[in-house]
């Protein structure tokens, strides 16, 4: 299936080295954004709080991925490859927020629909007889999420 | 109460959920890179709707039936549908180039049989006995127990022992959001009162096993499975006696299945390559193993089958998941109103019970359907991924959205589908993030609670029989852990 990378050791920074600095980058932000974002009101009790488990995870993890990005520089990264390749992904991921922003006003079948079709468009359907599985799908999920589970769907 | 539960089984729907669960889950799973986990947590929202134990034994027949789905693919494409049928891939694919796809077939299904009925034995003899001990725990005894599944997940999961690390903390740092477990102070919620229930446990994981195999799908467009030709099915059979001479293989293989799988965080995978060697080393042809063994294929498939059984040992008795398939029938006890933990078998006794025997029953029509269906199944791996992932991604926002009827869930999925496409882009293993994130809420709650208790002292941890045991088991996996990494020959 989709392969999950083999280390290819071309180019720099790779997969690797963007998820790990991501990760430490948000490390980094939550532990500089702890005491703002959890409210402790002390009253005289002793032993840990509502930041004790959060800061510590937050140490280990910047610690651990810290790490690993160090690492990282004596080894071979997975690399990030063609920019049209992850033009796709983004296109896919723009889309399907889109979908879900417009949702409230423009109901579930066409936001499912609209993102079902821009993923068979990315990953290469050209026939728009095809196009239209993407709107069948859509309107049996919505029709089987509405009346057969009674799910209240936008 | 045995008889009460199979009296619950005496109900049509039941075996529908039961026949329509194995049938969709051998067609999933012959689709390569549509595992169960995703099957299964895409399909959990259909579920909603249902009395608990039909549902549950829909979902189980899901998984059933794509750990079978799997081996379809491997054996006639040299495809594995589910990483863990990699290893029957090896002779099973042999056995299909010289026109024996069939046997092999037959093999691997009747070998999933046998692990999945030894492991289901095991889960009913374990896992009540389990729980009632473990109702004995107090705060510091369950903190103790999830640092040494956490530890286990991590030193014993395969790969990089610091990506493990990484991604348990990863799971830990998400469940952070949300109300403090304690004293419900808001946490990271950035003032929404969305943010205030935290990352719902179904959205991420259909983000992070759906969304991101389309994004994946997206970056690398390539087929699901290539244009290799699936070699001619010839009728053919397999003999009783044939089973009969590989009965220690199956026994054996089935038991490393079900203890591997009892193990937190190891998953199938392991247990099957396992296996493969061990009934290679205990052949008397080990030559013949590569080159299309018929204990070969038999093997790695009781094994893989019978992880179910024994990872839902810890799952059901102590709340703790064993892989990433169990954690998402974790979530679906749980949106059905059983709770997994020690008060699981006092609570809802007779609805567990009616699932184990609806797991040990389903062999049969596991068995009759396998039989049926693989002929089916061979033409399904052929779907392309620009016809299927469409309707993958429709069905994602759609389950994403109906665990809690809430648009927010679906963003959170959205999210995690990001997430996990670069996770697994990077090569970052997925279930122990997954792991971390459903125990850090309540490993928290344990500790703090411990600590209340002890007015602040660490001698808590060490302040039972109990504790004392679980502290040695993290300290002797440590250890096994440094043995066999500085055993292990450098290049």
């Amino acid at each position: 299936m989709s392969s999950n990378g083999q280390g290819g050791g071309i180019a720099r920074p790779g997969f690797r080295t963007l998820t790990t600095g991501l990760l430490l980058a948000a490390a980094a932000w939550g532990l500089y954004s702890l005491d703002s974002q959890i409210q402790v009101f002390g009253f005289g009790a002793s032993g840990p709080d509502a930041r004790t488990f959060p800061r510590l995870a937050l140490w280990l993890l910047a610690a651990a991925v810290a790490l690993r990005l160090v690492l990282s520089l004596r080894a071979k990264d997975f690399p990030l490859g063609n920019p049209v390749r992850l033009g796709r992904v983004l296109t896919v991921t723009a889309s399907s927020a889109a979908a879900l922003w417009a949702m409230p006003q423009v109901g579930f079948f066409f936001g499912a629909a609209g993102a079902g079709i821009v993923v068979a468009l990315m990953l290469g359907e050209r026939r728009p007889l095809l196009l239209v599985l993407p709107l069948i799908v859509a309107a049996v999920v919505t029709f089987g999420g509405r009346h057969g589970l009674s799910i209240p769907l936008p | 109460m045995l008889v009460d539960a199979f009296l619950e089984l005496l109900n049509l729907w039941v075996l529908v959920a039961a026949l329509v669960g194995i049938v969709s889950g051998i067609i999933i799973g012959a689709i390569p890179g549509l595992g169960p986990t995703m099957a299964i947590a895409l399909l959990i929202p259909v579920t909603f709707s249902m009395q608990p134990i039909p549902a549950i034994i829909l979902l189980l027949g899901v998984y059933q039936g794509a750990i079978f789905g799997g081996s379809i693919s491997a054996v006639l494409l040299n495809v594995p549908g589910t990483p863990s049928s990699a290893a029957t891939a090896i002779d099973g694919f042999a056995m299909a180039r010289r026109g024996e796809g069939g046997r092999a077939l037959r093999f691997a299904l009747y070998a999933s049989v046998i692990g999945n009925i030894f492991s289901c034995l095991v889960l009913m003899a374990l896992a009540e006995p389990l729980a009632r001990f473990a109702l004995d725990f107090g705060p510091a005894e369950m903190a103790m127990l999830m640092v040494f599944a956490l530890l286990v997940i991590v030193l014993f999961g395969g790969g990089s022992k610091l990506d493990a690390l990484i991604m348990v903390l990863v799971g830990a740092c998400a469940g952070i959001v949300g109300l403090d477990p304690i004293s419900g102070t808001p946490r990271f919620t950035f003032g929404s009162f969305a943010f205030e229930n935290g990352f719902q446990l179904i959205p991420v994981l259909i983000g992070l096993f759906a969304m991101s195999e389309v994004l994946l799908q997206a970056f690398d467009r390539e087929p699901l499975v290539g244009d290799a030709e699936v070699p001619p099915l010839k009728s053919s059979a397999v003999r009783f006696v044939e089973l009969w001479r590989m009965r220690m293989t199956l026994f054996l293989s089935s038991l490393i299945g079900t203890f591997v799988g009892i193990l937190p965080g190891i998953g199938s995978t392991v247990p099957a390559f396992m296996s493969y060697s061990l009934a290679r080393s205990r052949s008397a042809d080990p030559d013949a193993f590569g080159r299309g063994a018929p204990e070969g294929v038999a093997a790695p498939e009781a094994a893989n089958n019978a992880v179910t059984g024994g990872a839902l040992v810890p799952t059901l008795a102590l709340g703790i998941p064993g892989d990433a398939v169990t954690a998402v029938i974790l979530g679906a006890f749980m949106l059905h109103g059983l709770a997994p933990g020690p008060f699981l078998f006092r609570d809802h006794g007779l609805e567990v019970y009616a699932i184990f025997q609806a797991l040990l029953l389903s062999s049969i029509p596991t068995v009759i359907l396998g039989l049926l269906f693989f002929r089916v199944a061979i033409h399904v791996t052929r779907i392309q991924p620009r016809h299927l992932l469409p309707a993958i991604t429709i069905l994602a926002i759609f389950g994403a959205f109906s665990v809690n009827n809430s648009l927010f869930d679906v963003w959170v999925m959205l999210g995690a589908g990001v997430l996990g496409f670069l996770l697994r882009r990077a090569n970052f293993p997925l279930p122990p993030l997954l792991i971390g994130l459903i125990l850090a809420a309540p490993f928290e709650q344990s500790l703090r609670q411990a600590l209340l208790t002890s007015g602040g002292g660490y001698g808590i941890f060490v302040g039972s029989p109990i504790t004392i045991g679980l502290v040695a088991l993290t300290v002797l996996s440590l250890a096994i852990s440094l043995f066999f990494s500085l055993r292990k020959p450098r290049i």
